[in-house]
């Protein structure tokens, strides 16, 4: 590793130097189009439920659109009561907060145990790949059973399940296979050699993992919390059966079954998406601004060793001495 | 690194030198590989320091004690269910088989449980196949086309934003206002003179059809994003050199683009499979009770309190499952090449 590659001119060293005649890139619109009506794809059921959320008082859960063009059933998702109709709003509000907290708990429990999992797969160990089918094995066990599972085993050994000590466990576990294979694809692009020079500029183990390894892996982890947090966001299967409260989808289908589907649900359901896109836009500028910061990573590890000034000095020095 | 394949034009000798350079050339290459393909060579160094089995341990086991804790034991716990017997309030600890023989007796299609079990696995491979083949094209648009990163995260996100509404509001959007009688799609139809609000030309309102759209449209990003992911790492220069070399677009994609893509193909296609064979709660808010799946037969077991039929329902689908992942992964060493 060490060894100096001997100059030789080779022939890959040899650059052609030729005038790039630009043409228009067709591929690129089309595929520009593709992606559009992709999204209208996506959004067509969420455009339908914005539009329906505006009706007036006799709105049903389908067109046609029952006029008169109004506010009420967005109110009604904030207000207990709009004009003389009792809403769900509490009830949605209290199951929404619990969803959130429960969603960004299991978002960093998932990050968690995907991150320090993987580090355990950066070496090869006794049994590994068994190890390895046993995480999978989350991805395949299906929702319900999982939860259903959990509801007996808990109720067997004499637990009382609830939302933080067991659907806490249902749901994260079920995030850890997406965020470990999310951590594996980083490692494996990640350059073991980059360590290996910190420790050899005498960076012990802990200041390596802190100011090398972390932030090289930081985007990773970030996806992890994501998985975890929309997976849970979205979960019914393993909730249901281990929740005394509602979270915001049981509270939804709870709803649905007793037929009390109103535009009130679209109104949720469009104020939903609003939210956590800006939460999400949020979170992508603080990681992108923390990044911005750590671009001077070198006047850090001056300022750490109480070194400010002395490696140019000592550059100085050498310039000097030569 | 193949050794060179340029027609051996016999006498020419200034032929033979440059060849000659070109075998020296590769002669260091071996000597001296370039860091980048040491890199992909030995991605994971295996046993790389001796001594670590202690750290390996300290970060594994965490991990493996919430796993063992809330997936192992819960399923220990159903796969012993799956073997005792019924009673009218659960079920008490009296061993039996008469919960797996009732579903591998007859074994065959007059069987609910499998007739079930292969109309999910229809609406799987449907998925995962069009989940593939409209999804693809996204991952490699946001991927190869748009060049900044902070315009790749913003689009992904775009896409991504719905998902955050939960899906079960998604559903009854798909299932009334979108697909239902008096939907937009039948509207839209009937307005352009093809169709009518009473006898809709395509069978929407709550139909198989709506139900395995509707999988398309819930978990198309679980396809995408793993290749995004890995079409975004694919080395550029090697795309390069494959044009340099004369390769069309199709042969670069075949023989550069798609074996690094791979594996982000394979986890797609796994997420998919996975996801959508054990689907219920889309199939219930959609099909509005008119349609089933093997989710919705193990689900109605278990509402109906026979905790031991469910559960040995739900080992066999998870059977399946295993057996379905494994002949997926088939196709790439996910450990090593993601």
């Amino acid at each position: 590793m060490t060894a100096i590659a001997p100059s030789v001119e080779r022939t890959q060293d040899v650059v052609i130097r030729r005038k790039v005649k630009r043409r228009p890139d067709y591929a690129k619109w089309g595929l520009a189009t593709y992606f559009v009506v992709f999204l209208i794809f996506l959004y067509a059921p969420m455009i339908l439920m914005g539009i329906l959320s505006f009706q007036g008082y006799y709105g049903g859960v389908t067109f046609p659109f029952r006029g008169p063009v109004s506010l009420n059933w967005w109110r009604s998702i904030f207000e207990s009561q709009v004009g003389n109709v009792f809403t769900h709003a509490d009830e949605i509000s209290a199951a929404g907060q619990r969803s959130l907290w429960l969603s960004l708990a299991a978002g960093g429990v998932t990050a968690f145990f995907a991150f320090t999992l993987s580090m355990a797969f950066r070496r090869r160990f006794r049994g590994d790949s068994f190890a390895f089918y046993v995480i999978m094995l989350a991805l395949m066990t299906p929702g319900f059973l999982l939860g259903l599972g959990t509801q007996l085993f808990w109720k067997a050994i004499g637990l009382q399940t609830d939302m933080w000590a067991s659907a806490l466990g249902a749901n994260s576990v079920w995030g850890i296979p997406f965020g470990f294979l999310v951590m594996l694809a980083v490692w494996n692009r990640y350059d073991d050699h980059i360590e290996e020079a910190a420790r050899d500029l005498g960076a012990n183990q802990v200041t390596t993992f802190r100011e090398v390894t972390l932030p090289l892996v930081w985007t990773g982890i970030f996806g992890c919390v994501l998985f975890g947090f929309t997976l849970t966001w979205n979960d019914f299967d393993r909730t249901v059966l281990l929740v005394l409260d509602n979270t915001l989808p049981l509270e939804i289908v709870g709803l649905i079954q007793a037929s009390a589907i109103r535009p009130d649900l679209y109104a949720l359901g469009t104020a939903t998406t609003l939210v956590t896109l800006v939460l999400i836009l949020g979170a992508l500028a603080v990681v992108t601004i923390r990044l911005r910061l750590r671009g001077r990573r070198v006047e850090r590890v001056e300022e750490e060793l109480g070194l400010v000034g002395a490696i140019d000095a000592e550059a100085a020095a050498a310039a000097r001495a030569e | 690194m193949s050794s060179s394949s340029s027609p051996d034009h016999g006498g020419d000798s200034a032929h033979r030198l440059a060849l000659e350079e070109v075998e020296e050339a590769e002669a260091l290459l071996e000597q001296h590989p370039p860091k980048t393909e040491r890199a992909l060579g030995d991605a994971r160094p295996g046993g790389r320091r001796g001594g670590g089995g202690l750290v390996t341990l300290a970060w594994g086991l965490p991990g493996f004690v919430w796993l063992g804790f809330y997936l192992i034991a819960p399923l220990v716990f159903i796969v012993l269910v799956s073997f005792w017997t019924r009673t009218d309030t659960g079920f008490v600890k009296h061993w039996t088989l008469h919960n797996y023989g009732v579903l591998l007796h007859p074994f065959d299609l007059g069987n609910a449980y499998w007739s079930n079990m292969l109309r999910s696995f229809y609406t799987s491979l449907i998925a995962v196949a069009a989940c593939l083949v409209f999804g693809f094209p996204v991952a490699y648009f946001l991927a190869m086309k748009v060049q900044k990163l902070q315009n790749q995260i913003a689009l992904f996100i775009l896409a991504l934003a719905p998902f955050w509404t939960s899906f079960v509001t998604r559903s009854v959007a798909w299932a009334y206002p979108l697909m239902g009688r008096e939907g937009a799609l039948n509207r839209f139809l009937t307005d352009i003179g093809i169709s009518s609000i009473d006898h809709p030309l395509l069978d929407t309102q709550f139909s198989l059809l709506s139900v395995r759209l509707a999988m398309i449209q819930l978990y198309i990003l679980f396809m995408v994003t793993p290749i995004f992911f890995l079409l975004a790492q694919v080395d550029r220069h090697a795309i390069e050199a494959a044009r340099d070399l004369g390769g069309n677009w199709l042969r670069t994609f075949r023989e550069v683009i798609l074996p690094q893509t791979m594996p982000g193909i394979v986890i797609g296609s796994i997420f998919i499979f996975v996801l959508t064979m054990s689907e219920y709660g889309t199939v219930q808010v959609i099909g509005q009770g008119a349609q089933s799946s093997v989710g919705t037969y193990i689900q109605n077991q278990v509402l109906g309190i026979q905790y031991p039929q469910g559960a040995a329902s739900a080992v066999l689908l998870v059977v399946v499952l295993i057996l379905g992942v494994f002949g997926i992964t088939r196709f790439a060493n996910l450990r090593e090449e993601i």
